[in-house]
Formats: C-alpha cells, sequence, structure tokens
C-alpha cells in the first residue's frame, strides 16, 4: 500500500502496457515537455479531477489506437505523445475543460525553438 | 531525406511542447492546479524518493564501517541518521533492511509474490522486476540469472538470495570498488546504481569505466 499519490500512480503502471520509459531508477524523458506533461497529469489527477485507474485505461486505449494504424500512416512512436492524447480525453470527459478550451490547446501555434 | 526526418522530428517536439504549456496553462487560470503543483509532483521523484538516497546511504556505509554495522542491524534508525529528504521515509520504506555484499557473500534482490520495492531508496523498478520469469528463476537459479546479467559468481561465493515482500523491503550494499580511495562521499555516492542495490550488478570501478 502507497501513502503517497505519486508512487500509487507510478506503480500501477509498472510491468503493464502503459508503463512509463524509465532508466536506472528514473523516469527516463527524452524531451523536458515529456517531463511537464508526466508531472502535470499527476497533478491533476492528484487533486482529484479524474481516477488514476480511468487515465490508465484510456492511456492503453491510446497506445492501442497507435499501434491499429497501418505502418504507412502511423507516426513514429512516442509513448509520451498517447500519453498527452490520453489525459486530454480524460479531461474533456470529465469536463475539466471544455470542447472550445482543448481546441485552443491544440492549436497550432508558433514554435519556439530548443523545445 | 535524413534532414527532412531531423527537421520534421524537431517539429513535432516544439509543437508537442507548445501544446502541453498551453494546456497547463490553461488548467492553473481554471483553477484546476495550483501554478506549484507540477513542481511538486516532479520533485517527489527527482528529490525525494529515488535511487539518489540509495546511493548516499551506500557511500556512507562505505566510508564509515560503524555506520554499515549499524545499518545492517537496523536499518531505518541508520537511514534516519542521514537526514534524507522529508517525506522519502513512505509506506514503501518504512521496513527496509539492507544486506552487505563482502568477499564470501553475494546477495540478490527478488521479489515472488507482488512488486514490493523499497521505492524510496532505489526509484522505480526497472521493466523486468515484474516478470514472472526473473522472479521465478531469481529463486531458483540465481547463479544463471547473475550470468546473464554479466555478473558470474563464483562457486566460492556464497548467493543469498532475498524476497522482499510487503513486511520487508531488501537492499544490498555492494562492495566499494578498487581505485576509489581518497573519493568523496559524493563521488562515491555518483558510482552507485540501483542495479547494483539489487544486487544484479557490481559498482563498476571508475577506471573499469
Amino acid at each position: 500500500m502507497f501513502t503517497r499519490f505519486e508512487e500509487y500512480a507510478a506503480s500501477q503502471m509498472l510491468g503493464h502496457a502503459d508503463s512509463p520509459p524509465r532508466s536506472q531508477g528514473k523516469l527516463f524523458f527524452a524531451e523536458a515537455w515529456q517531463r511537464q506533461l508526466f508531472g502535470l497529469t499527476l497533478a491533476v489527477a492528484k487533486q482529484g479531477h479524474f481516477d488514476w485507474e480511468d487515465f490508465r485505461q484510456q492511456l492503453i486505449e491510446s497506445i492501442g489506437d497507435w499501434e491499429r494504424l497501418d505502418c504507412a500512416a502511423q507516426p513514429p512512436w512516442d509513448y509520451y505523445e498517447r500519453f498527452f492524447a490520453a489525459l486530454l480525453q480524460v479531461l474533456e470527459r470529465q469536463q475539466v475543460v471544455t470542447e472550445g478550451e482543448l481546441a485552443w490547446v491544440l492549436a497550432d501555434r508558433p514554435l519556439r525553438s530548443h523545445e | 531525406m535524413s534532414s527532412d526526418l531531423f527537421k520534421y522530428n524537431d517539429e513535432r517536439e516544439a509543437a508537442s511542447a507548445a501544446k502541453v504549456r498551453a494546456l497547463e496553462a490553461l488548467l492553473i487560470e481554471k483553477g484546476v492546479i495550483g501554478s506549484d503543483s507540477v513542481d511538486a509532483v516532479l520533485d517527489h521523484f527527482e528529490k525525494i524518493a529515488g535511487p539518489f538516497n540509495g546511493a548516499r546511504i551506500v557511500a556512507r556505509a562505505w566510508v564509515d564501517p560503524a555506520f554499515k554495522q549499524r545499518l545492517i542491524d537496523d536499518t531505518p534508525t541508520a537511514i534516519a541518521e542521514l537526514q534524507l529528504p522529508v517525506g522519502m521515509e513512505g509506506a514503501e520504506g518504512e521496513h527496509m533492511a539492507a544486506v552487505a555484499n563482502g568477499p564470501g557473500v553475494h546477495n540478490l534482490i527478488i521479489c515472488t509474490l507482488c512488486s514490493c520495492y523499497p521505492w524510496p531508496v532505489l526509484g522505480l523498478p526497472p521493466y523486468w522486476y515484474k516478470d514472472p520469469v526473473f522472479r521465478a528463476r531469481g529463486v531458483r537459479e540465481p547463479r544463471a540469472v547473475l550470468r546473464e546479467f554479466g555478473v558470474p559468481i563464483g562457486e566460492d561465493i556464497e548467493v543469498k538470495v532475498w524476497d522482499s515482500s510487503a513486511q520487508i523491503r531488501w537492499f544490498v550494499v555492494p562492495e566499494r570498488p578498487a581505485n576509489t580511495d581518497g573519493f568523496s562521499e559524493e563521488q562515491l555516492a555518483a558510482l552507485v546504481t540501483p542495479e547494483a542495490m539489487m544486487g544484479v550488478a557490481l559498482v563498476a570501478s571508475p577506471t573499469a569505466a
């Protein structure tokens, strides 16, 4: 049993299809935004806006969606892109964000370099 | 063209970064999370509970034999001496016990029934830790498993297998590597890996890297 939400959340994923990349006992993030996304997702769940298990199931589904794509249409594998898609779906389903807000988040915007 | 692919990847990463940043700003603005909530969660993994704690414990044991003995005799009390980050001693860490490798003994930690693991000192367990094959073979043929990890253990060395459980979560104090005379505790801690504290690796000598 875990008394810390952070450890509960991470442990639920270990050894399963939604297991996060890790190396030498630490979470492994190839890019800074992946780290920010992981922290953001746990922070929102910790506040009770969605159930962690619901998010996990959505993530497994999101990974499955990618796997079912034809090779030609498949973007390169990126665990945290699937993670982000799952988070947005759960946030919308739980009405934490509206459809309009979601569209704003996903809108194309000028890119900063070196991110 | 490979340069096109790199450009594509850079743009893809930058687009993802921008969207995550937008979502975080939105959730903070809506009051869903506080402005420091994300950092607080990440701090747990990066500063409070993780393999950096185990590495500090091992480094202290290497430089202070009396501490090492106290660590083996009463692990939680000895760890408390080190003033590790507040909050690291969660439920996963409260029943930790250390075992030390020595000239005639090598320790291996497994968990046959669950995935019990001393998170506060070792961090996240590796992928294979929950693999039923690893768990079963660790008990049945630990020498063969260790050989596959690149740790051949001579027949003259006893291999002890410790099964972590909800009651006791074991970790290994590996042997101090050669060529580390005069190293500070900080330098020593940098050599210690989670795998060495599980007993599936040795701590490499700095010149052997």
